[in-house]
């Protein structure tokens, strides 16, 4: 299971990733994160809300109410140009912590 | 109050029971949840949909109905928490222009019929119905509390349609408050606002009101727009005693004609 601190840090730049493939809703945004990790980047299911509404709030993303196949009420999340920016923000950074956390490790073994 | 101390006294007794009722049971969900300060419609509403998205899910799967809920309702999380994760959404200046829109506006979406529309019963309900609130400690006036407040308006018209349909205001009270529970911290002085479900029954109201080409909105016709709402707590009590939408605006014309025979 992935640290707490890590799940909380990189819960924006997944959120922008996976809206940035197309719009999507709350349940199936955990469903996607919980599958494409193995289980292992586990979210407080309705904590995954005030996250989105944060990034709404900044202009990142934007949200509509729409309807399910069965016809219930469904809030659809999309990304806006600034989201765009902020997760091409994000990817530069993670990139750079990953090259700096493999390259020190590369030379541990070399 | 947290989410898990009721479904721990809630949820065993309906599985022992083998009536487990997932309307009954997301209602009083929800009811924590604004009880804890989740606002309704935004977040609630999406809370909402998450849970029903994930219990449907869950029995799709072959996991039983209530076990499905009380799993769903552990994934959304306590209301408390996330009441301060949802608290940190808004800057000051936000929460300052929600509060000015919500004093000129009423707060939501669905506006209320205006006061001068209901008849004077009708009225003094509207004014008791957040006293009621807020004696369960409850931040919104909800329809359970517009139905207590019917209760106690002492409206001639509404007593008799109750009567013929045999249904009396105690019972009424009673399964209310098995439903509902208080909240743990008093509720300021400021306005308390009506959710979504109880603007919607009064619309529904006005609506009857204004299909018999009345001037005002009674009691009665508030009675039926909680029932026609369909959805809220004042319907489900109404509903479980055996009352129907039809009957009641039955009632409703028979007491119209002796009204008008009368004056």
């Amino acid at each position: 299971m992935v640290r707490k601190e890590l799940v909380a840090a990189s819960a924006e730049p997944l959120i922008l990733a996976l809206l940035d493939r197309g719009e999507s809703y709350g349940y199936a945004i955990i469903q996607e994160i919980k599958a494409r990790s193995g289980g292992k980047l586990q979210w407080t299911d309705g904590m995954l809300y005030p996250v989105l509404h944060r990034m709404e709030h900044r202009g990142l993303i934007k949200a509509r109410w729409g309807e399910s196949e069965t016809g219930r009420k469904r809030k659809y999340y999309s990304l806006k140009q600034d989201g765009k920016r902020a997760m091409e923000q994000h990817h530069e950074q993670w990139s750079l912590v990953h090259d700096v956390l493999s390259g020190l490790r590369k030379e541990q073994y070399v | 109050m947290s989410s898990g101390r009721w479904f721990m006294t809630f949820c065993p007794a309906c599985e022992r029971s083998n009536m487990f009722d997932r309307e009954q049971a997301i209602v009083q969900w929800r009811q924590q949840m604004l009880a804890a300060g989740i606002s309704s419609p935004v977040p609630l509403e999406e809370l909402e949909a998450h849970l029903r998205e994930d219990i449907e899910q869950q029995v799709r799967a072959g996991t039983e109905a209530s076990r499905a809920f009380e799993m769903g309702v552990r994934h959304i999380g306590e209301a408390v928490e996330l009441k301060e994760e949802f608290q940190k959404t808004g800057n000051a200046t936000r929460m300052f222009l929600r509060k000015l829109r919500g004093s000129l506006l009423g707060a939501g979406e669905i506006p209320l019929p205006a006061l001068d529309d209901f008849e004077p019963a009708a009225r003094r309900t509207l004014e008791l119905a957040p006293e009621e609130a807020r004696h369960f400690n409850h931040a919104f006036v909800g329809t359970e509390h517009i139905l207590l407040g019917l209760m106690r308006s002492e409206s001639k018209s509404l007593s008799n349609v109750m009567r013929r349909l045999g249904v009396g205001s105690a019972a009424v009270r009673l399964e209310i408050e098995q439903i509902v529970t208080a909240g743990t911290g008093a509720v300021g002085s400021t306005t308390i606002p009506f959710t979504p479900r109880a603007r919607r029954a009064l619309r529904l109201a006005a609506q009857e009101a204004k299909s018999l080409s009345e001037r005002q909105v009674s009691a009665e016709q508030v009675f039926l727009g909680l029932l026609r709402e369909g959805g809220g707590v004042a319907a489900m009590v109404l509903k479980k005693l055996g009352v129907r939408a039809e009957s009641v605006r039955a009632e409703i014309l028979k007491e119209t004609k002796a009204r008008r025979g009368a004056g």
